[in-house]
């Protein structure tokens, strides 16, 4: 057997790039079981900073015809899935940073593929799909696990049927319902499908190598693990982790100020007139306040970046 | 048997689950939580009989796992770094009592500064304490030494408590193909646990972990430990030669990788000794004569097998995951002392790396390969080298600059 985009040595690297909360680590498994169900040798993993909805997490998946030899974070993979596109603004993240001359990148973006490539100043070939959309629409929920999982098994050259035991295998293990199963499996089956096979052109890998430097002494003033900078925190922008963003329309505002008090992280504030209004930059879209809202002042729309 | 996907904790959980253990004490520490949690489902959903009991610390967890093993159960409990060694004189205390707990080490780097990811101050710290020691480099060597565990450390030549050390997240979290054996086939390598030294019976009475005064009757107790250690690595062999008839996978008190006619040895353990194994490789093909030695069983310390194997080559580079600060690699020193008296010993090089899970990466094993080769040749070793690279240290250069530092 073959891998489909086989290359020097004979093994793909796929990294994935989310948030917290949606799914990243199921979707490295789902396409780690699917590679070794169709008997190639697998090992996938995560890595959280921080664990907590939200905040940016990677997922690794190798992919080979023979013992893979290699352990810890990919730095240099074939294949970039990108779930969360607002990473891709974000400086800690740094989605694509490593690829290889010649990998994929896939985004999950309404964008076409050349106007994601001209928005984030994207050299390598891009392939997108919005899969928000499509589990929104499929699933009812933005937890895009099983349809990140699928692109990423179609540009891995795996096989449908492979996705699908892989799909079953995983979420059975996760959840009971099974009417929620079977979309999902269907939802990342029309993913699946959606994806046109590309060939992927990375060289084997290319050895870097960074010199060994000897480590000068530094008093601790300097080496003591402690900082002396004010925080930053304020600096931190939180507002590019919504997929859907609170809107106002005040002809019902009763000022109960339940929204005020409700917000977990502080966003609303209130204006000269006592009226409440979000603080954009940092909502994070948990849409507490929309729920909390007595009257229909708070409702909803899909952040979609244009 | 068919293999599955698992973690190396999963896999620990089902290398408990299969031993039928009678007691878990518990208390979540990351990266091992994912054990304790999956085998309190399992009983939760009543596929394993065995009490489970959260305490309020690793001391008190460590304490209840000795004591209930004292009483004659088998008892099984799991931690990491912090954890360890806020437990850490009920180490020395279980195994002066010379219970057979199984404990499962998930390595994690120590505090401070604070860190999740791996390395082997925490393990290696427990060293003097009593507890043998096996270091696993996958997650099926996991799963399969927690099986050999119960059946080394219940031998009543040993009796002696014994840690498990996988790797945090290179192990832990990262899911590899894992065999998972049937019960029935543990039933025939694992016995029960029948112990007549260390039980609970109202109608015989019996005190244990006594005081003594008199440094000769301490000293007795203490040697006996250290001989039943010893005797330890005799029966680990016999274990090793059972697994492989009942589960066809051979282990040792070492693994050697390309050894035959290597010249030059790296010594590592656990799970980086994989990505050493490929460094290995590269430099065959570019002609280097060089070999991967791994030491899988620490404690006790395998001497013979560790001299058998390294006397008579050029130079030997002992890549230490660990540091003893104001020495250099724990490691390293053991084989060092082991090595002394050798008539015809290797230069032994010292180097430090993968503390707090930095990666080694190839352009660093090109290094270890070269000074081997040039210390043969100039007769001189440099003392023990910190490994770190150019692009690492830039990247401090960056973060001391926004911490305000330098």
């Amino acid at each position: 057997m073959h891998l489909k985009n086989r290359i020097e040595t004979k093994m793909l690297r796929l990294r994935f790039h989310g948030r917290g909360g949606q799914g990243v680590k199921v979707a490295s498994r789902v396409l780690g079981t699917a590679a070794f169900l169709e008997g190639y040798y697998a090992q996938d993993f995560p890595l959280y900073g921080a664990e907590r909805r939200g905040a940016p997490i990677a997922a690794f998946t190798r992919i080979s015809e023979e013992p893979i030899m290699e352990r810890g974070v990919i730095t240099g993979p074939d294949i970039v899935i990108v779930m969360d596109e607002t990473l891709l603004h974000d400086p800690q993240a740094m989605p694509i940073s490593g690829l290889k001359e010649g990998g994929i990148v896939l985004i999950n973006t309404p964008h076409s593929p050349m106007e994601a490539s001209a928005k984030y100043k994207i050299t390598a070939q891009v392939i997108t799909l919005d899969i928000t959309k499509i589990s929104l629409d499929m699933l009812g929920s933005t937890i895009l696990s099983t349809l990140a999982g699928a692109v990423a098994s179609r540009i891995a050259g795996l096989r449908e049927d492979s996705l699908r035991a892989a799909v079953e295998k995983e979420l059975s293990e996760i959840i009971t319902d099974r009417g929620l199963l079977e979309k999902n499996i269907n939802a990342s089956l029309y993913c699946f499908n959606a994806i046109i096979p590309v060939e992927i052109k990375t060289a084997g890998v290319i050895q870097k190598g960074s010199s060994v430097i000897t480590m000068p002494f530094e008093t601790a003033e300097i080496s003591s693990p402690a900082i002396i900078a004010t925080g930053n925190t304020p600096l931190r922008l939180t507002g590019n982790w919504r997929v859907f963003r609170p809107v106002w329309n005040y002809d019902d505002c009763t000022k109960c100020m339940n929204c005020v008090a409700r917000c977990p992280d502080g966003c609303i504030l209130v204006n000269e007139d006592g009226l409440p209004y979000t603080d954009y930059n940092n909502c994070k879209g948990c849409l507490i306040c929309v729920e909390e809202c007595p009257t229909k002042t708070l409702g909803m729309v899909r952040e979609v970046h244009a | 048997m068919e293999k599955v996907m698992l973690t190396g904790n999963v896999a620990a959980a089902w290398g408990v689950r299969l031993a039928e253990v009678d007691f878990i004490p518990v208390f979540p520490v990351t990266p091992q939580t994912e054990i304790v949690e999956t085998l309190a489902k399992w009983i939760s959903d009543g596929v394993m009989d065995c009490r489970f009991v959260t305490m309020d610390s690793e001391h008190s967890m460590i304490t209840a796992a000795g004591t209930a093993s004292a009483t004659g159960a088998r008892v099984f409990t799991a931690t990491s770094s912090q954890g360890l060694l806020y437990g850490f004189e009920m180490l020395y205390t279980v195994a002066g009592w010379r219970v057979p707990l199984v404990m499962v080490n998930v390595s994690r780097a120590l505090s401070s500064p604070i860190t999740l990811e791996p390395d082997h101050n925490d393990v290696l710290a427990a060293r003097d304490s009593g507890f043998l020691q096996i270091h696993c480099e996958t997650c099926q060597e996991v799963l399969d030494s927690i099986l050999m565990a119960y059946r080394l450390v219940e031998d009543e030549r040993v009796l002696l408590p014994i840690i498990v050390n996988m790797d945090g997240f290179y192990l832990s979290f990262t899911r590899e193909p894992v065999e998972v054996p049937d019960m029935e086939r543990v039933r025939r390598f694992l016995p029960l646990y029948q112990p007549r030294h260390a039980f609970f019976k109202a109608s015989q009475p019996m005190a244990q972990g006594v005081v003594v005064l008199g440094g000769s009757v301490y000293s007795y107790f203490k040697y006996q430990m250290h001989l039943a250690s010893q005797k330890a690595l005799e029966v680990y062999k016999e274990v090793c030669v059972e697994f492989e008839k009942v589960f066809g996978r051979n282990y040792d008190t070492i693994e050697g990788f390309m050894l035959d006619d290597a010249e030059y040895v790296l010594v590592m353990t656990n799970s980086f000794s994989t990505i050493g194994k490929a460094a290995v490789k590269r430099a065959r093909e570019k002609g280097i004569k060089v070999g991967l030695l791994r030491l899988k069983l620490l404690r006790p310390f395998p001497e013979d097998d560790i001299k058998s194997v390294l006397k008579g080559r050029k130079a030997v580079a002992v890549i230490d995951q660990n540091i003893s600060i104001g020495k250099g690699g724990i490691l390293h020193s053991e084989i060092a002392s082991c090595l002394y008296n050798l008539k015809h010993r290797p230069l032994l090089l010292s180097f430090i790396g993968g503390l707090g899970g930095k990666n080694i990466s190839p352009g660093e094993f090109e290094f270890i390969f070269n000074k081997m080769i040039t210390e043969v040749d100039t007769e001189e070793v440099e003392r023990c080298q910190l490994l770190y690279t150019e692009e690492e240290w830039n990247e401090m250069v960056g973060l001391k600059r926004i911490a305000g530092k330098g």
